[in-house]
């Protein structure tokens, strides 16, 4: 296959077909359905609980035209292990691909995904991050951002929403070294169907992140979910890089950042933060964007900040970005 | 064919070689660590030509038996108690997807005031799901059931899980004569593995998606009947295993002298060698005792059992585990199986936490359910070797 | 006011509150002094998806905790429900059915010839609450319908669920938009001429489910069933907006293509686009990656 690099070089073959039961907007679907038209029919999928396995795989019905298996939530890493191993022993060399949540993978999930990690098992791990456990009603997760309200993090009279900051997955799975990790977009066509190729096309463990806007989860207009995925970037909220064999490569640096309210205003999960809060999670940006981008241009945004500059990321030891 | 002396242990690993298993997911926990040391040196010296994949826990190392065996080749674990425990989640997909995943369960105290010795608690509470459970009696056994356990599996009018449970430290860890069949003498018993349902892009399947009330009493109908079924294919498998190298168990159960008993002990593990002796002892007074040995839990011979014990006027049940308030839960399912017979069957708890079961605890129990043929009224449930007076 | 057992079942989508209109009805039973339940059946619908939901009200302690399947009153949310499923299914020949639409009672066909009342819940939500959740405005006009409960226990019940999940202002907005659509339900007899049948569905015995909880691609009792057979749920009837087309100024960049959750855009072999409005459920992403705006968003399931 020649390699693609933008939506027309996209197979139009769908193998996660129409008919899902999947909240109108849902940004998850639009990754899988695009994932899915990468890796083409000679793919396995795994997927644990989660809202993808209750909106796609309901018997006597399945969205998904591959083979498909489910069985619980934690086990992503593990059980396309096993697949995997079966497949090539029998002579098959179809993509063994799990499609996990933030939850299943951020959370619960961490073990066999380490596991498999660590073992430089040859399958393809695609975290689905909604930023939170929606399908059991919008809960937090490690992967939930600062200052975000979910039922488990309600904005409270003392309280208003969540404390932590969101979980750095991507450095987590980047310090077991695999071949492959990055992470996509869905407003970011390009850079989005170059990393799932790149991912599709090598062997080993390969880990993609990205980040899906969920409509009721973020309380946001169905039709606002691409633009919400585009600011995210905009904002530093979400960084597009990969990490090949061991070198850290941003893929897209936007030209100047944007205030994180831009952001967040367009999310009801947001709605309550007070300005403080506000600029708490402006600081940790800032200091997560020098990190990636470097810090040679001074951002508007962060100049305001005195501290942000010199807070240091808690991974930048380990991840060196070129 | 050659003869070995070795552990119960050991004699598992090398029924999981002869099987030809094809991947071997394991995460390490004693008793149960020779077994999985072992297949890993089979297969590091080329000897089995198997995947070994050191899992990150038990949790995922049942999950990956599950992928291999959804993904089509046979696939062989190992664990013990809290292992055990941890795959608990894991274990309900395994029958309902029927999938003939075979695991080696070297029974262990589970919980609190539980160390690494045996006590059958562990393996009891998965009773209910779905696996086929076989306990067995010596090293010998552990290889042949664990054999008999694939053909038993993969069989296409079975097709489910089978857990071979065998006593810590008591089998695991103890060496004995075992005879060790040629490999093309296995070849001829186990056929190759034909998967039923494949994970393969050229024909795709979709496999335990959410199954809504519509569908999901039906199937597990479906399960209940086959499991009660593969009683049939215990029995074919027994005497196929019989004919091919001489040796066979009885099938879901075997008697020790029962033909005239009028008393008689159920046994299951390793404690039924012990009866057979106390057995002979009573036989040589002239006492009519007699033996049950349980082979199957799951699927649990009611029939066998009701047939068994016609002629009978007690049954003593020996539990290596407890079901709080309620003696132990083999008790409770023989007195459940044998509730429309005259036999009188009381319960007796022993070798608890690894405690020893020794000739006199076994003594102490014939001679109750003697009384109680006799009779006289005993307790319904008795602990033997316990210090203190029972309440 | 006594009586025996009633039985209720509501269908909306989710989103729309079912679930919550069934629970107040419910406390408004109770601040009567009557025994009442309700609850969900137990799905996992997402927003948009057909939801049902249940209440049963008796002067007596109520026992049974079965599924609703002969109501006494219905209460329909969407109206677009009617053409997807037999939601009038089992209706009692003497029930009564509440119907959030503009049309009046004797134009609508629910398939059974009952009293009935309707409402255009969804016009008074967004007065009201300026988003269209219609299940307090649908309330109602449920008193209306059948005095059941009376207006001042609805309006103390709706204080007491919403003001408590919502605030006080909730509270207020929704006993308005009860208030009004009590004023303005219109009150006659339905028609009774469309076919119950449900779907086909394919429910098979035992002994025919194919064993290990698996399914290749193929037709099992007239339905597809497998791999892809997702394809048979039609999410075209979850629509409230629908998208319209102006290839004319389609720039061919296939970002709404791409976008598309649902992939109900088909990319022609010239790279213009067309809509498969069988799957689209209106979310309106396509007309807002459009960057040659080719794409509009107008009101309406129909488009
Ligand atoms: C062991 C276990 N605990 C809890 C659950 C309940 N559960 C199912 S899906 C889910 C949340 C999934 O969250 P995530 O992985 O982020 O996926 P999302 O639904 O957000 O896409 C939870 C908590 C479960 N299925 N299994
Ligand atoms: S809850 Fe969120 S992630 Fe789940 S289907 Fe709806 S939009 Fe998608
Ligand atoms: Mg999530």
């Amino acid at each position: 296959m020649s390699e693609m690099g933008t939506i027309k070089d996209m197979p139009a073959n769908d193998m996660f077909v129409s008919g899902h039961g999947a909240c109108p907007g849902c940004g998850m679907a639009v990754a899988v359905k695009n994932i899915m038209r990468i890796l083409g029919a000679d793919t396995t999928v795994y997927v644990p609980a989660s809202c993808l396995v209750v909106i796609s795989a309901m018997y006597p019905t399945s969205s998904f035209r591959t083979p498909f298996l489910f069985t619980a939530f934690e086990n992503t890493g593990a059980v396309t292990t096993g697949i995997r191993a079966a497949q090539r022993r029998r002579g098959l060399r179809s993509t063994v691909v799990g499609l996990a949540g933030d939850g299943g993978t951020f959370d619960i999930g961490l073990q066999a995904l380490s596991g498999a990690a660590e073992r430089n098992e040859d399958i393809l791990y695609v975290c689905l991050d909604n930023e939170g456990f929606m399908n059991t009603g919008i809960q937090r997760s490690g992967a939930t951002p600062f200052g975000a309200w979910t039922t488990t993090t309600p904005v409270g009279k003392k309280v208003e929403g969540k404390r932590e900051f969101k979980k750095d997955i991507m450095a987590i799975v980047a310090a077991h070294d695999p071949p492959y990790a990055a992470s996509l977009s869905i407003a970011h066509y390009n850079d989005f169907i170059k990393k799932v190729e790149k991912a599709k096309s090598k062997q080993g463990f390969r880990f993609l992140h990205v980040l899906t806007p969920c409509v009721p989860g973020w309380r946001s207009d169905s039709s606002m979910t691409v633009e919400i995925a585009r600011l995210a970037v905009e904002t530093g909220m979400w960084t597009l890089y990969e990490v090949e064999d061991g070198n850290a490569r941003t893929t897209y640096k936007p030209k100047a950042m944007l205030p994180v309210t831009d952001y967040l205003k367009l999310q009801g999960r947001f709605r309550h933060m007070e300005d403080a809060d506000i600029a708490q999670l402006q600081e940790w940006l800032c200091a997560k964007w020098y990190l990636h981008y470097g810090d040679e241009i001074e951002q508007p945004v962060c100049a305001m900040l005195e501290k942000g500059k010199r807070m240091r990321y808690p991974h930048e030891e380990q991840l060196h970005f070129v | 064919m050659s003869v070995k002396v070795i552990s119960g242990d050991h004699a598992v690993a090398y029924a999981a070689k002869l099987a030809r298993t094809e991947v071997v997911p394991a995460f390490p926990i004693t008793p149960q660590t020779l077994i999985v040391e072992r297949l890993a040196e089979f297969i590091n010296d080329g000897e089995l030509d198997a995947d070994f994949i050191p899992a990150d826990s038990e949790h995922s190392a049942m999950s990956i038996a599950i992928g291999a065996s959804a993904g089509g080749v046979r696939a062989f674990t190992a664990t013990s108690s809290q292992g055990l425990a941890l795959m608990h989640e894991m274990l309900y997909a395994v029958p309902q997807c029927r999938l003939p995943i075979v695991m080696a369960n070297v029974n262990r105290s589970l919980g609190a005031a539980a160390g690494i010795w045996v006590e059958h608690n562990d393996s009891m509470a998965e009773r209910d799901s779905g696996w086929l459970q076989v306990y067995v009696e010596d090293n010998q056994e552990a290889l042949d059931a664990t054999l008999m356990a694939f053909r038993l599996a993969e069989d296409r009018r079975v097709l489910l899980p089978v857990m071979v449970c065998l006593d810590g430290f008591i089998l695991s860890h103890t060496v004995e004569r075992v005879e060790v069949p040629g490999q093309e003498e296995v070849d001829r018993f186990l056929p190759r593995f034909e998967p039923c349902t494949v994970l393969d892009p050229a024909e795709p399947k979709l496999i335990n998606p959410i199954v809504p009330p519509e569908y999901a009493m039906e199937m597990r109908y479906q399960l209940d009947r086959a499991v009660d079924r593969s009683r049939e294919v215990i029995a074919e498998v027994d005497a196929g295993f019989g004919k091919a190298f001489g040796r066979s168990y009885g099938g879901l159960l075997d008697t020790y002298r029962l033909e005239d008993a009028d008393f008689a002990l159920l046994t299951l593990g390793t404690a039924t060698g012990l009866a057979r002796a106390a057995v002979d002892e009573l036989r040589s007074e002239g006492k009519r005792a007699g033996l049950i040995k349980l082979r199957f839990m799951r699927p649990f011979p009611f029939q066998g059992l009701r047939e068994k014990a016609e002629g009978l006027k007690a049954l003593g049940v020996l539990d290596r585990s407890v079901s709080f308030n309620g003696g132990g839960p083999v008790y409770t399912e023989v007195a459940a199986a044998l509730c429309n017979v005259p036999t009188i069957v009381t319960g007796h708890v022993a070798g608890i936490g690894g405690r020893d079961i020794a000739p006199d605890h076994m003594r102490e129990m014939f001679a109750l359910v003697e009384r109680a043929a006799r009779g006289e009224r005993v307790r319904p449930v008795t602990w033997h070797g316990l210090r203190g007076e029972m309440e | 006011m006594g009586i025996a057992l009633y039985e209720v079942r509501f269908h909306g989508r989710g989103g729309q509150g079912a679930v919550m209109a069934a629970q107040t009805l419910a406390e408004a039973a109770v601040i009567e002094g009557m025994h009442a339940q309700a609850f969900p059946y137990f799905g996992a619908e997402r927003r948009g998806a057909p939801v049902t939901a249940f209440a049963r009200i008796d002067e007596r302690k109520i026992s049974i905790k079965s599924q609703v399947y002969e109501p006494d009153l219905l209460v329909v949310l969407d109206e677009t429900l009617l053409d997807v499923e037999p939601v009038a299914r089992g209706l009692k020949a003497d029930g009564r059915a509440v119907i959030n639409t503009r049309r009046l009672p004797t134009e609508i066909d629910l398939g059974v010839e009952v009293e009935c009342a309707t409402v255009p819940a969804t016009t008074i939500a967004m007065e009201h609450l300026k988003a269209p959740i219609v299940n307090t405005a649908i309330l109602g006009a449920v008193v209306r319908m059948c005095a059941l409960v009376s207006m001042e226990s609805m309006r103390e019940a709706i204080e007491s669920r919403f003001g408590e999940k919502f605030g006080e202002a909730a509270a207020r907005t929704n006993v308005a938009a009860a208030a009004m659509a009590y004023q303005q339900a219109a009150v006659g007899r339905c028609k009774g001429e469309r076919p119950l049948s449900s779907r086909e569905e394919w429910l098979p015995t035992w002994q025919e489910v194919p064993i290990g909880v698996a399914l290749g691609e193929g037709v099992k009792g007239g339905v597809t069933v497998g791999p892809g057979g997702a394809r048979r749920n039609l999410t075209g009837s979850w629509r409230v907006q629908t998208p319209r087309y102006d290839k004319g100024k389609c720039v061919r960049c296939l970002r709404c293509w791409f976008s598309c959750p649902e992939g109900c855009i088909k990319r022609e072999e010239d790279d213009y686009v067309r809509w498969d409005l069988n799957y689209c459920k209106g979310c309106g992403i396509c007309a807002q990656v459009c960057p040659a705006k080719a794409i509009a968003i107008i009101k309406g399931g129909q488009g």
